[in-house]
């Protein structure tokens, strides 16, 4: 990095807040999916002009830009690639900005956690509905560029539905905002879920739901994989769709339990774990509706955790579930990918034998209800088998879901890992359509280079200039 | 016609200049500039299949020019709807009522229709035929194009198919109607904000008496329609009655059969007209300010010496405010003076019934939002020539 830019930048923002030693790189050249290389600098700014300000000198030095949440990403979204590159970390933006209880919403930083801000709000009765597993060190302006699910998306619905109002600075530097009340095209829309390619989140209004008045977890125990997966297609086939309806296997189970003793059976080879937030009123019919569901297929046991105390103790697995992992091996690598939910007892066959033929341990704990697979493949990252093994299970588990009907990612992203994987979910001109955006937003490919499309991906027409002037929000 | 007579279609008009305006069921040909013309007329009733249907997996593939109400009879088979609530079910198209970028009472609870697009199939106007989505329910592969196409009046493409998430039907609806007494209302619209169980739809109806069945008291009625389990209903009923008794509203009708045709009916007098005469808007505003907006708006409309019909969503904020006169002469011009004295009280502001000639002199869209620069670049950048549906939208998109 030259002198000049690291000077311009630190006048721009104070030095304090320009790393660019490459002890001070390291940590954010990986996230939780890759290692990629060292950035030219990262900065830390304190607000929207200082982020305007940072982009405007990349731009003119030729250098691009990625932002970064918390790298908790696994995909490789947030890191530098080919190396280089001018990472922005929202560390200091992490505020709460303006909390509107009556309109239930509240306008954020993007660099708020997004634990912090239901933990924020619950003194208005108030939470914040998507809540990835991820969630106590996620960002929200992670969340809302990957349009992070979790647990509660089954009956919420993921980010893109809880965010209203985006500020976003633009690859040139200017700030924009969107609304999704504005009249014309729905701009928030596209840019939720764009990984940071079309603008950087500055700020946000997101959508926040009231306090359930009654909530209820249990935990069903299985047989075997296919007996709770067929239980689950039979409670969505049935028209109930719970809060939460997750699914861990043998593996997941018994890891759980060793690490938090959260009171899950380990002698079953899967689990259910159903959450209903509603009324008291109708709580026993609807637990007595899926529990007959579960009975029919074989369940082993039924529990219902009714005191704060035993859901959080039931939840604490299931957030804790890929840490715990770390016991069964070193390393491990999460696939994610969706399947109609009907063909989830085909999905987890299929991932099963993949794993077999490569001889690897696999756990599967996911988002069954969505139909969300997550095969954790543990591995040893010094045993070049194994890393084989990983890479072509992963692949097969991609190729089956396709088959069956789903998709390449439900919520964890394209970002550089899945990118070249984008072309057996969508044709040339379904790609070229997309290249259409971002040759709106981002002519020059300035904002996370490297992401999303399959690397050659060019349009062949020219782009008619983004036009300038338009007021913007700061 | 089938997609891909569609798209070589679509390439031939781009290439030879010729303008495409794209018709769905036609319910909705008062939002938007009005064509010019000269435009072809392209219809999308061909195309109407349900192409595919998981009831199992909650999700719906269906092709644009479906009606609604043919969709809604399916879905209901198995128990499942897809929360449209837009007007004219018999004739409203899906593709018509995605394109439009519709909102219905129901949304706070149900989500938007493009909260539950999972995936699309359009024809661009160069002819391509693009594809985005699945049929899964949790997609993040890549741009949401189908999100993108809600909402964006047939200027980006012609929508083909829609894959939507179905909602399972609740196992019951119950509606209530209640006359306002003076000096209610405002506690009556907060007291059902402020309801534990949320009902489906609210909304503060203020005149709309041809349309909208119910007496009204001095401020008005209230509508609204319960939907839960069966063990919830009596609750419900109990809380929401005494809520509004609190308020000061000492009865309220409760309608059992045929509840959820109820709300249909409503939905169908927001787009309703008074034979050519009248002007319809939709304001988005936040909840908390939406009677205050109906009242401002109705003053506004009456200085006019027009009459004012006006809903506010309790729930969503939006208010519908129609302004009509029959028996005046010079109503293309006080409707003129109105729509200018509306929009600067309320920017926001859009048409969306009354089809008549004057319309294309209005600001029929509200003001130029603030992205509109990066709107008109999207335009130039799926659409070059202008081919589709052109200045029928937002600042001459
Ligand atoms: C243990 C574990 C569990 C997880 N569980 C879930 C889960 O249940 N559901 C789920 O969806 N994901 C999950 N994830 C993945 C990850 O947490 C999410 O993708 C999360 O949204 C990333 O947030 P972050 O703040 O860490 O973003 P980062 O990893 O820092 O960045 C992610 C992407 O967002 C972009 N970005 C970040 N901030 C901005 C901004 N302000 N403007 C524009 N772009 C920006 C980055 O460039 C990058 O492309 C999990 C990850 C781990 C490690």
């Amino acid at each position: 990095m030259s002198a000049m830019f690291e000077q311009r930048l630190a006048d721009a923002i104070g030095a304090e807040n320009v790393k660019t030693a490459p002890e001070d790189l390291a940590v954010y050249s990986f996230d939780a999916y890759s290692e990629g290389k060292l950035p030219a600098a990262v900065v830390i700014p304190s607000g929207t002009r200082e982020v305007s300000a940072i982009v405007k000198i990349a731009r003119e030095l030729g250098e691009p830009v990625i932002a970064r949440g918390a790298g908790t990403g696994l995909c490789g979204g947030a890191v530098s690639v080919d190396g280089g590159g001018v990472v922005i970390s929202f560390a200091r933006m992490h505020r709460l900005l303006e909390l509107d209880a009556a309109n239930r919403r509240a306008r954020v930083q993007p660099g708020l956690v997004n634990l912090h801000l239901s933990q924020q709000v619950a003194g208005a009765k108030l939470f914040y509905a998507p809540d990835p597993a991820s969630q106590r060190s996620s960002t929200i302006g992670g969340n809302i560029a990957t349009n992070a699910g979790g647990p509660h998306c089954l009956s919420y619905g993921t980010t893109v539905n809880h965010v209203l109002a985006l500020e976003i600075v633009d690859e040139s530097g200017e700030v924009f905002t969107t609304d999704v009340d504005d009249a014309g095209y729905d701009l928030t829309a596209v840019l939720v879920g764009s990984e940071g390619t079309l603008g950087i989140v500055t700020s946000a209004w997101v959508r926040l739901l009231r306090l359930p008045e009654s909530t209820r977890v249990w935990l069903a125990a299985f047989p075997d994989i296919e007996s709770a997966s067929e239980a689950v297609s039979a409670i969505i086939g049935a028209g109930i769709v719970p809060t939460a309806l997750e699914m861990m296997d043998s593996v997941i189970v018994k890891a759980v339990e060793e690490a938090f003793h959260a009171g899950y059976p380990t002698d079953a080879a899967a689990v259910l774990l159903i959450e209903n937030a509603g009324f008291e009123d109708e709580m026993d019919t609807y637990e007595a509706a899926l529990r007959e569901i579960a009975k029919r297929h074989g369940s082993l046991s039924w529990r219902a955790a009714r005191t704060a105390a035993e859901r959080d103790a039931l939840w604490a697995g299931r957030k804790g579930a890929v840490g715990a992992l770390g016991r069964v091996a070193p390393n491990y690598y999460t696939q994610d990918v969706t399947v109609p939910r009907s063909v989830l007892p085909k999905a987890l066959h299929a991932v099963e034998i993949a794993a077999r033929e490569n001889d690897l341990v696999v756990g599967n704990v996911f988002h069954a209800g969505d139909g969300n697979l997550h095969p954790l493949l543990a591995y040893d990252k010094r045993d070049r088998r194994q890393v084989g093994a990983v890479l072509s299970t992963g692949d097969a588990i991609l190729h089956a879901a396709i088959e069956l009907g789903g998709t390449i990612s439900g919520e964890h992203g394209v970002g550089y890992e899945k990118r070249e994987a984008m072309t057996r979910v969508y044709s040339t001109d379904d790609l070229a359509t997309m290249a259409r955006v971002r040759d709106v937003f981002d002519p020059q490919r300035t904002l996370n280079p490297e992401k999303i499309f399959p690397a050659g991906t060019r349009c062949v027409e020219v782009s008619p200039p983004v036009r300038r002037g338009e007021h913007s929000a700061s | 016609m089938s997609a891909d007579e569609l798209c070589s279609l679509l390439r031939q008009c781009s290439d030879d200049g010729t303008k495409v305006t794209v018709v769905g069921g036609n319910t909705l040909r008062g939002m938007g500039f009005p064509p010019s013309g000269d435009e072809l007329g392209l219809e999308t009733s061909a195309l109407k299949r349900i192409v595919s249907y998981s009831p199992a997996d909650l999700t719906v593939g269906v092709q644009a020019g479906c009606t609604l109400k043919s969709l809604a009879s399916r879905l209901k088979r198995e128990g499942q709807f897809v929360p449209f609530d837009a007007p004219k079910t018999g004739e409203a198209t899906v593709g018509g009522t995605l394109a439009a970028g519709w909102l219905g009472p129901r949304r706070h609870r149900y989500g938007r229709p493009r909260d539950l697009i999972i995936g699309s199939v359009i024809a661009l106007a160069d002819g391509t035929l693009a594809h985005a989505g699945g049929m899964v329910v949790k997609n993040v592969a890549g741009y949401d194009m189908s999100r993108l196409y809600v909402g964006s009046f047939g200027t980006l493409g012609v929508l083909v198919q829609a894959n939507l998430k179905t909602l399972p039907l609740a196992q019951t609806a119950r509606a209530f109607l209640a006359p306002l007494p003076e000096g209610t209302r405002s506690r009556a619209m907060a007291q059902v904000r402020a309801l534990a169980v949320e009902p489906s739809a609210a909304l503060w109806i203020d005149g709309f008496e041809k349309e909208i069945p119910g007496e009204p008291g001095a401020e008005g009625r209230l509508f609204i329609l319960l939907e839960s389990s069966d063990a919830l209903l009596e609750r419900a009923t109990r809380d929401l009655r005494s809520a509004i008794g609190r308020a000061g509203v000492p009865e309220t009708r409760i309608i059992d059969a045929r509840a959820r045709d109820m709300l249909d009916g409503i939905i169908d007098a927001y787009v309703s007209t008074v034979a050519d005469r009248s002007m319809t808007y939709r304001i988005a505003c936040l909840p908390d300010r939406s009677e205050v907006c109906v009242l401002g708006a109705r003053d506004l409309v009456r200085r006019f010496a027009l009459d004012a019909d006006a809903i506010a969503d309790i729930m969503n904020g939006d208010v519908i405010v129609r302004a009509s006169r029959l028996e005046t002469r010079d109503l293309p011009l006080k409707l003129q003076v109105l729509d200018d004295a509306l929009h600067q009280a309320e920017p926001r502001a859009r048409i969306i019934a009354g089809d008549h000639p004057s319309r294309a002199a209005f600001n029929v869209w509200g003001n130029d939002p603030p992205a509109i620069a990066r709107m008109r670049a999207l335009k130039s950048r799926f659409d070059p020539h202008s081919t589709l549906n052109p200045g029928r939208f937002i600042g001459g998109i």
